[in-house]
């Protein structure tokens, strides 16, 4: 049985304290995909306290023929795509002024900064579809089999997907050189 | 694509950059575990339970329309064995008893918000005449931690917290209603029927 499984069992036998192991173990990286596909801290926070306590309510329902990882990562992508659509009614957007950056006098801030806002802007530029099947691939490095259990898209679309999100981003360095 | 494709370098360097860890919120962990406390346990499922558990099918409307057919066929055979020339009934039938239907009655619901800096927070909604006075909210033993449990009728409910008496906020963990009108965000609760600590 996996530490995983042993944890989910011991909850379910009654020690509330064994699901902060599983908090903690997977806290970070869920923390780093959904303030990648969101935007900002507060928002991501929100996802993710919903996704723990949704993944706790449901702890019951948890097959431990599944990964947890796995199945976790199904609730906080579900999540994410709530949190984005409650924002959207908000209007509250990330906002950062990248003008700044970008027109520093040699025109090549973007490679020499590590400026994580940026970055987060780069991706919010990004349309949620492709952000979500990009950040999955390539920063989370999920298969493409594995991004379909999680989304319920198909292989050949997530592959489409990732392709036009690099290209998105080739494109903007492309227009960025070129101003 | 294939994986093994080359990408372009300031793409790499966009997946470096967001590779990096997130620094999260120190107490982000406490405020998750703080609400899990609040919960009830969750409680094995037995195998029976989950094999006669209720589930949700989904079918083809050609399905659906075969199935149907098909359903209204067997009723017709059941009629026509049942039934005399004149269409009623051969065997006399028992008199069919009134269904009674339990009547809609309140369901205990508790609300539940991490807010670990307000002074006070209470609940309003449309089962309260949205009046801020009305259902306090008390701070439970961990931290910033808020609840208050009260009966409310089955049906859909919206509703807010409202924090220090002035700013109105939604619940994050429940659907948002559309705007009030007044600016104000709203949550919505359906509650069924039964407890739904």
């Amino acid at each position: 049985m996996s530490d995983d499984a042993a944890d989910v069992q011991r909850v379910l036998a009654g020690d509330v304290d064994a699901y902060a192991a599983l908090v903690d173990r997977y806290y970070d990286r869920c923390a780093r995909f959904a303030v990648r596909m969101l935007g900002n801290r507060d928002d991501a926070e929100d996802a993710l306290q919903a996704t723990f306590l949704r993944a706790y309510r449901a702890l019951n329902r948890y097959q431990e023929r599944d990964r947890f990882s796995a199945w976790l990562y199904r609730i906080l992508v579900n999540q994410c795509r709530s949190v984005a659509a409650r924002r959207a009614h908000r209007e509250r957007v990330f906002v950062r002024e990248e003008a700044v950056l970008l027109n520093t006098p040699d025109r090549t801030p973007v490679w020499s900064g590590e400026d994580e806002e940026f970055v987060q802007r780069v991706l919010t530029e990004l349309d949620p579809l492709l952000r979500e099947a990009f950040l999955l691939k390539h920063i989370e490095e999920l298969s493409y089999e594995e991004m379909s259990a999680l989304t319920g898209v198909g292989v050949s679309a997530l592959k489409m997907r990732v392709k036009r999100a690099c290209d998105r981003l080739r494109e903007r360095w492309e227009r960025i050189k070129h101003d | 694509m294939t994986d093994s494709d080359q990408l372009h370098p300031y793409v790499e360097w966009i997946i470096r950059e967001a590779r990096r860890p997130v620094v999260s919120d120190a107490e982000a962990r406490d405020r998750v575990m703080a609400a899990i406390h609040a919960e009830p346990v969750p409680r094995r499922i037995g195998v029976w339970q989950r094999i006669f558990a209720p589930r949700v099918f989904s079918l083809s409307p050609v399905t659906g329309a075969l199935l149907a057919a098909g359903l209204v066929g067997i009723g017709v055979i059941a009629g026509v064995f049942t039934s005399n020339r004149d269409g009623r009934a051969s065997v006399e039938q028992p008199p069919v008893a009134q269904v009674v239907r339990p009547a809609v009655s309140d369901t205990v619901v508790k609300f539940v918000i991490s807010l670990p800096r307000a002074q006070q927070v209470s609940l309003v909604g449309d089962f309260n005449d949205w009046d801020v006075a009305k259902t306090p909210m008390a701070r439970s033993a961990h931290g910033g931690l808020w609840t208050v449990t009260l009966p409310l009728s089955a049906g859909r409910h919206v509703y807010a917290f409202v924090v220090d008496g002035s700013s109105w906020i939604a619940d994050p963990s429940a659907p948002f209603a559309p705007d009030d009108g007044f600016g104000h965000a709203n949550s919505v609760k359906i509650v069924g029927r039964g407890s739904s600590l």
